[in-house]
């Protein structure tokens, strides 16, 4: 069916004509305060066909999978890009890249069927059991718990001879916890689990244990919580927020499609510019790599839906911008190979420009060594509130779990501090950065219509020079 | 999948009963529609998709399972159902089960059908090229955007006996315009129909914005009395109305977990109305996903909250009826509607001692869904006013505040309805500009 795809669209004029078959299958079970309020199934599954014509790109996608509605698809994805050809400014063109023909697979340590369903169950009651016994003088009014096991099979075919076949299983869960005190108020903690593999993740995220860990660290941020520091102080940003902010403030900026305006009307444009690589942005801690081949990775692919073949990207490199990530159309603007990020999020989704795996280069401080030379500061932990403007500059993100800084050591916990700063000002303050690299799972949006990505962020803790923090009114 | 096949579905629910199931509700729906991606005033890409998706609901003995397909055939369903069915004996009875209601009507066709939006799906190049060429008249640099136009055909069959259908055509579009320095406007529209006046609107607007916010300045942080456009409104309301979710309320993502319908949230000013009878907005719908009649209902009238967003589970679960807005798990706003006021923009300017226009945000995230704790971005055209004129454009702003004290702190509501759905705007919504007095407005420290 795919080859048939393209010898259609080349019979019809297509210089270049790619069809991929993308199947996403999962499973869900959804709880509240232990109890299961649904099981939730999807199976997604057709062809996407992208189409170069008269140096227009054209898109289509059907699930009806058979030789006459594949061909009428191609049709539209041909006859559409054509008859809009006359409106470019300039035809679109892929660069030369490093194509693929391979097969691969990500084997789960332990499958997902082996665990029952009795116990896969009996983890949401046993989560709500301990979590809404862990504190004491709140209490827990709801506690949500997600869990999805999910497999996503792509077969990419194009004019240029790329044949990759791949299937990733993936494992992702969540939970949000509301805490509530009488005369204190509310706190409530969204946290996001997901990588590739199977079942050996649960082991390794100890959901349980880490909702309850939270919970009876919320009620204390939330009964004991104090203020933080007025005037300008230094600030340890745990690396959960450090993930964040390179995702946002450094991974989202060098994306060479944003760069050029293609999603400007949607996420924005980018504080870079085409001829800003060289250019410093930081100091010499500053170093964010994106790597789609990070084993076992929420973001983790050998080859993009473009059939190039993946790599290490170094987007800021000791302070300097140092490389765009790159499809093949935004690659022949810069004259340029491919680096291979091009994603999409089902078979009805065009390959667009995307991060996969994005952290921050870890130092050499232990976390004690970060705080010991702090007389009077903060350490934001955990976050829930955060957002960036349109260029990737102005950034605000609200700690959730967070401690005074006194002469060295961790004491009374901070309520809501606000970070509030610049790409240029974070990146220039870092003066100390940890040693634990940590990754944390999202669901990263970009496009039209709007495709979310599985990804990870990662960093070590740093510590920022000084920075004064804001408060929620 | 090559089409909906009435029979079939019938058949197909008939089936599912036999095999064991309590409630069985199937929603088909095929569509049929092409977006054209602008940016830097050229075109990106052209999109078409062709498409049948299959949403089942099933419930066996209190359990509840929902399944989304968008499948080659009818018959690859049939293993995911297998291991639901297995599932059934061996987890606990959801709390929120309900029966399935009998249907307002056994048979019922709905639709809103525009031959000129089909005629533009084919000839999309042409409405681009149009759109382009407005915006262009102002003295901006570029344009990028989306247009998009289609066909939805939907059925839904439950096993109480509702065979339902409903066909509509639908047109959005948005466009951002970019003025050299540093200007730029957005706008958008979405219809059921095709309006040419309107979506040239919509260009015009976003470059006019674009023009008017050239070479701006800062703006200290601090309390403002802000006027925020129908997009910026829209926004935040979509947020709040979500929030009036019965299931949102019951999962812990609710400001309204301590409210009872009756409850002041609002400025007295302030009607919002959940408008499914609306034929010119795209969620239109005639019934709901359980197949019950939908109807329009205030949501906040006159500040007052008058119901939440109920099916029939939560409705069950809160000892109430259902509002028609399942959602088999959530119920949903159709398109929202502002109770419009009688303020013009200009009127509302003339109001502001120390102030701002905003006209376009992004990135709303909440701190704390339970007590409405927000911060959104502020984009495009954001104007300083001064005893009552605009004095300036600004830039790098935030609305940092809780929704509870933006609702009540409206003070006046403007008298012309935009229609708003964009890419931070996904239901539908017609709203006004508004003024709200004393927001807090945040920015960067360094």
């Amino acid at each position: 069916m795919l080859h048939y795809a393209l010898k259609v669209a080349s019979e019809l004029g297509a210089s270049y004509a790619e069809a991929r078959y993308h199947k996403v299958d999962s499973m869900d079970f959804y709880s509240r305060n232990g109890a299961i309020i649904s099981a939730y199934s999807e199976v997604s599954e057709g062809i996407g066909i992208r189409v170069l014509v008269g140096g227009g790109l054209g898109f289509a996608s059907t699930n009806v999978l058979n030789r006459e509605s594949i061909a009428e698809v191609v049709k539209l994805a041909v006859s559409r890009a054509k008859a809009h050809a006359k409106l470019l400014k300039s035809p679109i063109e892929f660069s030369e890249a490093k194509l693929g023909r391979v097969k691969y697979f990500v084997e789960p340590v332990k499958s997902f069927d082996s665990m029952s369903l009795e116990e896969k169950v009996k983890l949401h009651q046993e989560f709500w059991n301990r979590v809404s016994g862990s504190v004491r003088e709140a209490v827990i009014p709801v506690a949500t718990l997600w869990y999805s096991e999910w497999v996503e099979e792509k077969l990419i075919v194009n004019t240029e001879g790329v044949h990759i076949h791949s299937i990733i299983p993936r494992l992702s869960a969540s939970y949000n916890i509301v805490l509530h005190h009488p005369q204190k108020g509310y706190v409530q903690r969204l946290e996001f689990f997901g990588a590739s593999g199977g079942l050996e993740w649960l082991e390794k995220w100890r959901l349980i244990e880490e909702g309850e860990e939270e919970a009876r660290t919320l009620e204390r941020v939330l009964i004991e919580g104090v203020e933080p520091p007025k005037d300008s102080v230094p600030v340890i940003v745990g690396s959960e927020i450090v993930a964040l902010i390179v995702h946002e403030s450094c991974g989202h900026p060098s994306e060479a499609d944003r760069i050029l305006g293609r999603e400007a009307a949607q996420a924005g444009k980018s504080f870079i510019k085409p001829n800003m690589l060289g250019q410093r942005i930081g100091n010499e801690y500053a170093t964010v790599i994106d790597d789609p081949t990070v084993p076992r990775s929420y973001g983790f692919y050998l080859y993009d839906d473009e059939g190039v073949a993946a790599r290490a990207r170094y987007l800021y490199k000791e302070g300097v911008i140092n490389e765009f990530l790159h499809n093949r159309a935004t690659a022949k603007v810069f004259g340029i190979e491919s680096n291979a990020a091009a994603r999409s999020m089902n078979y009805a989704s065009e390959p667009i420009v995307r991060m996969a795996n994005t952290y921050l280069k870890p130092g050499d401080y232990r976390f004690e060594e970060l705080l010991e030379d702090v007389k009077l500061g903060v350490y934001m932990k955990s976050y829930m509130e955060w957002n960036i403007d349109d260029e990737r500059w102005s950034q605000r993100y609200v700690g959730l779990e967070s401690y005074l800084i006194e002469n060295g050591e961790l004491t009374k916990p901070v309520r809501n501090p606000v970070l509030e700063i610049t790409t240029k000002a974070f990146y220039s303050n870092i003066d100390a950065v940890g040693k634990e690299l940590r990754f944390y799972a999202g669901t990263c949006g970009k496009g039209e219509p709007s495709q979310g990505v599985p990804v990870w962020f990662g960093g070590p803790d740093v510590r920022l020079k000084s920075v004064r923090l804001g408060v929620v009114i | 999948m090559s089409g909906i096949d009435l029979d079939y579905i019938s058949k197909f629910v008939s089936e599912l009963v036999k095999k064991g199931f309590d409630d069985v509700a199937i929603k088909v729906e095929k569509r049929n529609s092409v977006m054209t991606k602008m940016a830097n005033s050229s075109v990106s890409v052209v999109q078409s998709w062709n498409s049948i998706s299959i949403d089942l609901y099933l419930a066996k003995s209190k359990r509840i399972f929902v399944l989304h397909f968008e499948p080659k055939s009818l018959e690859d369903l049939q293993k995911p159902i297998d291991i639901m069915l297995s599932l059934a004996d061996r987890v606990a009875e959801s709390p929120i089960y309900a029966p399935l209601p009998e249907p307002s009507k056994t048979r019922h066709v709905e639709e809103v059908i525009d031959k000129r939006v089909m005629e533009a799906a084919e000839n999309m190049h042409s409405l681009v090229e149009r759109v382009v060429e407005v915006a262009h008249r102002e003295r901006i640099d570029s344009v990028a955007g989306m247009l998009q136009a289609g066909l939805i055909e939907t059925v839904l069959a439950t096993s109480k006996g509702a065979m339902l259908e409903e066909r509509k055509t639908f047109v959005q579009g948005y466009l951002r315009a970019f003025a050299h320095p540093d200007g730029s406007g957005q706008w958008c529209y979405t219809s059921t129909t095709l309006d040419i006046n309107n979506i040239e609107f919509m260009a015009s607007t976003a470059s006019q914005y674009a023009v008017e916010s050239k070479n701006r300045g800062e703006v200290e942080p601090g309390v403002y009395d802000v006027i925020l456009s129908p997009m910026v409104f829209a926004n935040l309301l979509e947020y709040v109305i979500s929030m009036t979710s019965a299931m949102s309320v019951i999962m812990g993502w609710s400001m309204f977990l301590r409210n009872r319908p009756g409850d002041t949230v609002a400025s007295p000013l302030l009607t919002v109305l959940d408008e499914p009878k609306n034929r010119g907005l795209p969620n239109f719908a005639g019934f709901d996903d359980e197949g019950v009649e939908t109807y329009n209902k205030p949501i906040i009238e006159e500040g007052v909250l008058k119901t939440f967003l109920h099916n029939t589970k939560t409705a069950k679960h809160m000892g109430t009826t259902t509002t028609a807005n399942a959602g088999w798990l959530t119920p949903m706003p159709w398109n929202i509607v502002v109770k419009p006021g009688s303020a013009t923009l200009g009127d509302l300017v003339s109001e502001v001692r120390r102030g701002l226009l905003i006209t376009n945000n992004w990135y709303t995230r909440l701190q704390n869904y339970v007590e409405g704790v927000f911060s959104t971005v502020a984009r495009d055209a954001i104007f300083y006013i001064e005893n009552g004129r605009i004095a300036r454009p600004v830039t790098r702003i935030r609305v940092a505040d809780r929704f509870g004290n933006v609702l009540k702190n409206i003070a006046m509501i403007g008298k012309e309805l935009y229609n708003i759905q964009w890419w931070e705007v996904r239901v539908p919504t017609k709203a006004p500009y508004i003024l709200v007095k004393n927001v807090n407005i945040s920015k960067h420290a360094i």
